[in-house]
């Protein structure tokens, strides 16, 4: 596989498909998210070879993003324990993931940030016992887009992403993968909040992600 | 129709889940209001989703997966799971409030802590676990104007049940208003019933009258008085 890592943000940058190798060992069906069928299987025979593969795909991937993204409070070892909650959390709640509506990308990707969510708020020593999910769903949306259309929505998203200037891409990747909110990201990068912004919005725009304000 | 929404610095703060408690809360009760909302956290959670997936990935120091399982195995049989129930109800509660609210206020908005300002509005302190913002739901009386006031820190309003106007424009159910600090403004409750609205506020808001100014410090103190 060819990757390489861009140098200013650690992101692992591929031009092959991240699930190609994976997917012809998996199924050679139709269905567009390729992992789908393994997270059903799970669902409903408890399989244990297929929740091995959805293991070795996301585990690197979880504990890279919370290392990253659960700020300097954590420590390795906290962020291993929550890579192990964010999985444990896919076993059990593979009954619930609706492939109309989420790519299990997406759907691991919000267990994954709740799960983190949660960990700061226990850091935090808050007394409010406080459901995240009650706040943020996952990836659940009352108004589906069409399975198809949503796939489609999600390659525009990753072919745009590869053509994005490096400094819509520092944004947005201190934002999503970093965890910082726009006044932090302003902060951090000495801009104004305005550039951060607009930075943001530009690079949505490009993803066509046409957000109003 | 709803038609003032959280501006895309929100929206992606809300969906990369940086946004602090009080104002997330906000979001989530826009979000059972409006579809196209719901939408775009939907699409900012794909975007955050395809970065992960181009991380570079960060291997077991050993192979962790048999554990895993053991932990799996000798853990409880995993409770119904709420959000597979979630995800077939509609999106507000049966009494029209959104479900977040409901919840965070424990069932019943008129179980909450009421706290009586004048004859036109009362508050009700929310707890949220938010400590850089106060969180409240306000209840105006139909057709009574609220006490002018200004805005020490930035606010936001998002009407559960009937409306208001200010002489910036009418605000309908689920409408996500946000005024900035130094902004004055009155309100007033129109329509025949009631309005409620949920608050969150950087700092507390700063009445104008000279009535509601000697009033502050007893309703700071209410205020923070039911913050635990
Ligand atoms: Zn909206």
């Amino acid at each position: 596989m060819m990757a390489s890592v861009d140098a200013l943000t650690g992101i692992h940058v591929d031009n092959n498909d991240d699930m190609d190798s994976v997917a012809t060992q998996l199924t050679r069906s139709s269905v567009p998210d390729l992992w789908a069928e393994n997270v059903r299987l799970v669902a409903v025979k408890r399989d244990r070879a297929a929740f091995q593969l959805l293991y070795k795909h996301f585990t690197p991937l979880i504990r890279a993003f919370l290392l990253k993204s659960m700020g300097s409070g954590a420590n390795r070892a906290e962020a291993e324990e929550i890579t192990q909650e964010v999985l444990i959390k896919v076993w059990n709640k593979a009954a619930s993931f609706n492939p109309a509506k989420a790519s299990v990308n997406t759907w691991i990707f919000t267990i994954a940030r709740n799960t983190r969510i949660d960990f700061i708020r226990r850091n935090d020593r808050n007394n409010r016992e406080i459901d995240i999910e009650d706040i943020w769903h996952e990836a659940e949306s009352p108004e589906p887009l069409v399975d198809m259309q949503q796939r489609r929505a999600e390659q525009v998203i990753k072919q745009a992403m590869a053509t994005l200037p490096e400094e819509q891409v520092q944004v947005l990747y201190k934002a999503f993968m970093e965890g910082k909110s726009h006044n932090e990201v302003a902060e951090e990068l000495g801009l104004p909040l305005g550039t951060v912004k607009s930075r943001i919005r530009l690079a949505l725009n490009k993803m066509q992600i046409l957000i109003d304000r | 129709m709803v038609s003032f929404h959280p501006d895309s610095k929100f929206l992606t703060d809300f969906a990369a889940g940086s946004l602090a408690m009080s104002e997330a809360v906000c979001v989530a009760a826009h979000l059972e209001f409006c579809g196209k909302c719901r939408a775009h956290v939907q699409q900012l959670s794909d975007v955050a989703a395809q970065m992960m997936a181009r991380l570079e990935p960060i291997a077991d120091e050993h192979d962790g997966f048999e554990s895993l399982m053991q932990r799996i195995d000798s853990a409880e049989p995993a409770a119904p799971q709420e959000s597979a129930v979630r995800a077939g109800r509609p999106a507000l509660a049966a009494s029209g409030i959104p479900r977040v609210v409901e919840k965070l206020a424990g069932g019943n908005l008129q179980d909450l802590n009421w706290v009586k300002l004048g004859g036109s509005l009362r508050i009700a302190p929310m707890d949220v676990g938010c400590k850089r913002r106060q969180t409240a739901i306000y209840d105006i009386k139909a057709g009574r104007p609220m006490p002018e006031h200004e805005h020490r820190g930035e606010e936001i309003t998002v009407l559960l049940k009937g409306s208001f106007s200010d002489a910036d424009g009418k605000y309908v159910r689920g409408d996500f208003v946000v005024r900035h600090a130094g902004e004055r403004h009155q309100p007033t409750a129109t329509l025949d019933t009631d309005c409620i609205c949920l608050v969150s506020l950087e700092q507390p808001v700063k009445p104008s009258s000279l009535w509601y100014r000697l009033m502050e410090p007893f309703v700071q103190y209410r205020l923070s008085g039911f913050s635990h």
